[in-house]
């Protein structure tokens, strides 16, 4: 196959994989706002409950990132790992 | 702007290797003065391997009160934030269950070659828990009962990266990535093709060590592992992550759990809390919504909450 088809190629999937990535991610976001507005009627508590995308809570969650990760295929500027 | 208009300044710190990252050119050298004024604060206030820090006197105050900083009261009250959001399995009263394990002295003293190789010095238990501890928090006062011992490894690197990020941002007008031992923090406008982050076991690992490579705008992402800060004791290998319902070394199904989370230290909460609750971790990452990346001892992975896929070349 001609080196310019296998680029083409690999820049279709990892285009399709973010997509998905993203849908996957909006798809969990919505299910955690659903959860948190039931949880509120209900009067119900859950220590775990996740905040709104991107809500800075400073006591009540653990706050999810604005948006997820996203896929690269650059080297790291940084690395996270345990220390 | 380009990555290549991007500075890059690192150095030591808490034990760990530190990178600073700042978008505006001639920017570095004030954000470093910035990040070495907050950093050296955090340390003389919760430092447990360093007699004048204000943990030290605390834990060394057999549970009378005493007066805090205003920074000690809110690095404790992150650390109680922390236990509470976990159900307790981050927990700040794991002092005298690390000391017990022989983990009593700054970790490269304890790599260092000739030096006493460590004991287990204490009863092994639950620990105390962290409603044991008492903050006044506009009173800046602590108590602790109970004889309950804090550490606050769990919270408080990951808090100061945070901090960091954050004041340099605001005080530069620039794009900031903090990364205190792997514990990852960004602020300000990021870089066009956003921070790129390896993950992997260790901070230190050369580029070629297994992982993947993310990309994040904001908030932070942080890695916790049982691979690293590990030392043998009476013949066994232990770790530094406690399961506070034990009082010893989390026995994880995870051997590294990465997150991505609001703030550094919710990536940190969150992946210390992931290697104490072992399988369990999966259900409560999606439930709560928080991307992360899991690793098996095995080596397989597995994703929660809009973790990007990796390529088959980021095996783990």
């Amino acid at each position: 196959m001609p080196q310019h088809d296998i680029r083409a190629a690999t820049q279709v999937r990892e285009a399709g994989l973010a997509k998905i990535s993203m849908l996957t991610w909006r798809a969990g976001a919505a299910a955690v706002a659903v959860a948190g507005l039931l949880t509120a009627a209900l009067g119900h508590h859950s220590a775990a409950r996740a905040a709104p995308a991107g809500h800075r809570n400073e006591h009540g969650a653990i706050v999810i990132p604005a948006q997820p990760p996203g896929q690269t295929a650059s080297t790291g500027q940084v690395t996270s790992g345990a220390s | 702007m380009t990555t290549s208009a991007i500075t890059r300044d690192t150095f030591e710190v808490f034990g760990t290797t530190a990178v600073l990252l700042v978008t505006r050119p001639g920017a570095i050298g004030q954000a470093r003065a910035i990040a070495d004024g907050l950093l050296a604060q955090v340390d003389l206030a919760c430092s447990r391997f360093r007699a004048d820090s204000e943990l030290s006197r605390l834990n060394a105050a057999d549970g009378k009160p005493t007066p805090v900083s205003a920074l000690f009261a809110d690095l404790l009250a992150v650390a109680l934030r922390a236990a509470r959001l976990t159900g307790g399995d981050v927990d700040p009263t794991c002092g005298r269950a690390l000391t017990g394990l022989g983990y009593d002295r700054d970790f490269a003293d304890m790599r260092a070659a000739g030096g006493a190789p460590p004991r287990l010095t204490g009863a092994v238990g639950p620990v105390p828990g962290w409603a044991r501890v008492r903050l006044d928090r506009g009173g800046r006062r602590v108590r602790l009962e109970h004889g309950a011992q804090l550490d606050l490894g769990a919270t408080a690197k990951a808090w100061a990266a945070d901090k960091c990020a954050e004041q340099i941002a605001d005080r530069m007008d620039c794009g900031v990535l903090v990364s205190l031992g792997g514990d990852v923090a960004v602020a300000g406008q990021p870089p066009p093709d956003d921070w790129a982050i390896r993950v992997t076991d260790d901070h230190a690992a050369p580029d070629w060590a297994a992982g993947q490579t993310v990309t994040i705008s904001s908030g932070g992402l942080a890695t916790s592992s049982t691979t690293v800060r590990t030392w043998t004791l009476g013949g066994r290998q232990v770790h530094h992550i406690i399961d506070p319902s034990t009082g010893e070394p989390a026995r994880s199904c995870w051997r590294t759990v990465s997150v991505a989370a609001g703030t550094c230290t919710d990536a940190n909460t969150a992946s210390t809390a992931a290697i104490v609750r072992g399988a369990a971790a999966l259900d409560w990452l999606h439930s709560t919504g928080l991307p992360a990346r899991l690793v098996r001892h095995d080596g397989t992975v597995e994703t929660t909450a809009g973790w990007p896929y990796g390529d088959p070349g980021d095996a783990a």
